[in-house]
């Protein structure tokens, strides 16, 4: 039995706890889930936000860097009780594969060190001093930086960690948190919180993180009347419904549904290369089974190279073989596979119908790749490492496809030359595509990244500006003067 | 049922590869002697997975590279049921696959090539003594020794172990050679890094990474993908097929 959550300021023994249990590698783990009442909430919601203005306030931003540093170095060392837990229990409850949750983890942490955590800083805030003091304005004046005094989180359960980089946005910019966690993966956040407190003793009170049933709208009006910020992952209906009972005097931002994608020039499929684009293609379907907002759906792949697009959809499906062995996917729920089912029944049908079209992956419906000529639309993946591969001799060809999915475009994973890059780009920002990586890193966004093209720390804070003028007019009443 | 009512030896095999192999010969229906140095649950826990897959199996501790443990080993098989069909040689010395922290040629100290020496061509020269009276007496046999394709390509040179497995490959060649007028078949299996096991649970991804941008399969091996080939060889299939050394490694190596 695991507890989850975390909070300080109320006994642990008024608070109900729900069991939830889950099953994965054949191991079942049972999960105490903090389900706090109204009042509860808004109690944990008060002493957060007292001890974010009394406490988090007076560290310094290099201090916090120091302290986030610390926790992280400590999930990254493997014999780390908290680490060991994550890659224990981690893969029963998300079901991914134990390697892939461990390399994720590592992989993902290693983008909160000090150097990622400073260079964060630097991006968004340019002098990051603007966190701690009012600081000297290129146009004249002073600026500070305030962070929320109490921001709630709601968090998905798609990507291991995820939870991770609203927390340690919120705590770079001196932010409370309450965090919601979600019931399908409820232990990692509190974790976290837990390790904070533990490398600091004065912040635990900062940070809490709880459960309710999402939707519940006297809590969520509550909650969110009470935060200065509510920052949400979810799917659109649920951010909508989320939307709905943020007050009008809180700001609200939303990470939901998106879809991504990869380009493949013809340059990256000559006898040298092919192989390894199609690995690194692979690798991005294969990683938390496409679960991530980054995860690519489908490949537009250029004709014309030594390697045709159909002969690299067969490269790319026996990479997909080979990470099925290496990095099994999970398994999946019998409603994700009756749907999977149903979609390949659909696709092989179509093949008698679709020249050119032809869909290979094993019977067991572990992965899938379909390969299909230009037609004048695309579908989306039903994921769970299913893509489609659609050929094609321009990349102009693609823009009309996109539009339709204007407004959920994010990732483009590219494998062309330099000026290719750099026109490619010019032509996916105009789409709605926010971010452009190679191949093989698309699902792991660097540091300081531009989440659905926004500021992660800058959207956090309120500026405040001492004018130029009042620092003028203050000389006014000074004691010194002559 | 390819080996029904064959009695098949298999050290080394409470964990990781020898687990995996001596699996698949039970569920092939062979009796199957567990031999494990320390951890008895574990080999206990595959007697009970061979006996679930339709085989049957008897763990016996042994330190294969002491001759009486060996020759107490193959005197309790061969009291109890009689005879030895197949052997596998599997048990290894500990060694640390680190390619970061291995001994380099200049630090490298007799003790350790020794202890290596010890560990595989010392421990399967001991077993053959034992076995090959009573395989000479059943007309045949077959004896597998696991070695490594770092014999053919040590791609990180761990000198000491890569050199006892090499000293093992020949001697296998030479006993072929001899054994044969007997009907005793003796080949090598030689896999490439796999993964997972003990003994490479902390290789570091970079070298995995390494090695399979070389593997025209494109992965590295799992303890089952050694299975076949060795069920292979200790099979009929193989009766004209000695003194070889099959590579396991996705053709990272091709000989």
């Amino acid at each position: 039995m695991e507890r989850a959550g975390y909070f300080t300021g109320l006994n642990e023994e008024d608070v109900k706890y729900e069991i939830r249990e889950f099953q994965g590698h054949g191991k079942t783990l049972q999960v105490e889930v903090p389900v706090v009442t109204t009042e509860q909430l808004l109690q944990i919601a008060e002493g957060v936000k007292t001890a974010s203005d009394h406490i988090l306030k007076s560290f310094s931003v290099s201090e916090l860097v120091r302290i986030i540093d610390e926790v992280i170095a400590r999930l990254l060392d493997r014999d780390n009780l908290y680490r060991q837990k994550a890659e224990e229990l981690l893969p029963i409850i998300t079901g991914f594969d134990e390697e892939m949750v461990r390399l994720g983890l590592t992989s993902q942490l290693k983008t909160f060190r000090k150097p990622q955590l400073q260079r964060f800083l630097v991006e968004d805030f340019g002098n990051p001093l603007l966190l701690d003091d009012f600081q000297p304005r290129a146009k004249g004046g002073h600026s500070k930086a305030i962070g929320p005094g109490l921001m709630t989180h709601i968090w998905a359960g798609n990507v291991p960690a995820l939870p991770l980089w609203s927390i340690v946005s919120s705590l770079l910019v001196k932010g409370g948190s309450i965090g919601k966690v979600s019931s399908a993966e409820p232990l990692f956040a509190g974790w976290v919180a837990k390790m904070i407190a533990e490398v600091e003793p004065r912040l635990r009170g900062c940070l809490a993180v709880v459960w309710w049933p999402g939707g519940d709208e006297e809590k969520e009006s509550a909650l969110f009347n009470a935060s200065d910020l509510v920052f949400a992952y979810g799917g659109n209906e649920a951010l909508t419904a989320i939307k709905n009972h943020v007050p009008l005097t809180t700001k609200f931002l939303g990470h939901g549904h998106k879809i991504s994608f990869g380009l493949v020039s013809k340059e990256s499929l000559n006898a040298k290369n092919a192989a390894e684009t199609a690995r690194l293609a692979a690798y991005d379907v294969m990683r938390f089974d496409q679960q991530g907002c980054y995860s690519p759906q489908f490949f537009f792949v250029q004709s014309g190279g030594q390697v045709s697009p159909k002969s690299f959809s067969q490269y790319v499906a026996h990479e997909l073989a080979v990470f099925e062995k290496r990095f099994p996917r999970r398994a999946l729920s019998k409603e994700e596979g009756a749907e999977l089912f149903t979609w390949r029944q659909k696709e092989q049908m179509s093949v008698f119908s679709e020249q050119g079209k032809e869909v290979i992956g094993p019977d067991s419906g572990s992965w899938a790749v379909v390969y299909e000529p230009l037609k004048d639309f695309v579908l989306p993946s039903p994921l769970n490492r299913v893509v489609r591969i659609i050929e094609i001799e321009d990349f102009h060809e693609i823009l009309p496809l996109l539009v339709p999915f204007r407004h959920y475009l994010q990732t483009a994973g590219i494998a062309a030359s330099p000026e290719n890059l750099f026109h490619l780009s010019s032509l996916l920002a105009k789409t709605g595509v926010t971010r452009i990586s190679s191949l093989g890193q698309m699902t792991a966004p660097e540091a300081g990244w531009h989440h659905d093209g926004a500021w992660s720390l800058l959207d956090l804070v309120q500026m405040v500006d001492i004018e130029d003028n009042a620092e003028v007019y203050a000389e006014k009443f000074a004691s010194y003067r002559d | 049922m390819k080996f029904k009512d064959q009695v098949v030896l298999v050290t080394g095999a409470s964990r990781g590869i020898g687990a995996a192999i001596a699996k698949s010969f039970a569920a092939e229906g062979a009796f199957v002697i567990v031999n494990y140095l320390q951890n008895e649950k574990a080999a206990e826990e595959v007697v009970a997975a061979c006996q679930a897959l339709g085989g049957d199996a008897w763990a016996i501790q042994a330190d294969v590279t002491v001759e009486e443990d060996v020759n107490r080993l193959a005197g309790d098989v061969l009291l109890e049921v009689g005879k030895i069909d197949v052997v596998v040689n599997n048990a290894f010395k500990a060694y640390q696959f680190d390619p970061e922290n291995r001994k380099l040629a200049w630090d490298l100290k007799w003790e350790d090539v020794q202890e290596q020496l010890d560990g595989s061509l010392r421990a399967v020269h001991h077993m053959t003594q034992a076995v090959i009276p009573a395989m000479k007496k059943q007309g045949g046999g077959s004896i597998i020794n696991m070695v490594s394709n770092l014999i053919a390509r040590p791609v990180v040179p761990y000198i000491d172990y890569t050199t006892a497995k090499g000293a093992l490959q020949s001697y296998s060649r030479n006993l072929a050679a001899e054994l044969g007028a007997f009907g005793i078949r003796m080949n090598c299996v030689a896999p490439g890094l796999v993964y997972p096991t003990d003994a490479s649970k902390h290789t570091k991804e970079d070298v995995k990474e390494m090695i399979i941008s070389q593997t025209p399969l494109g992965r590295i091996a799992m303890p089952i993908d050694i299975v076949g080939p060795v069920l292979f060889l200790a099979s009929e299939w193989a009766a004209f097929v000695t003194g070889q050394t099959i590579y396991v490694d996705g053709g990272f190596v091709m000989n």
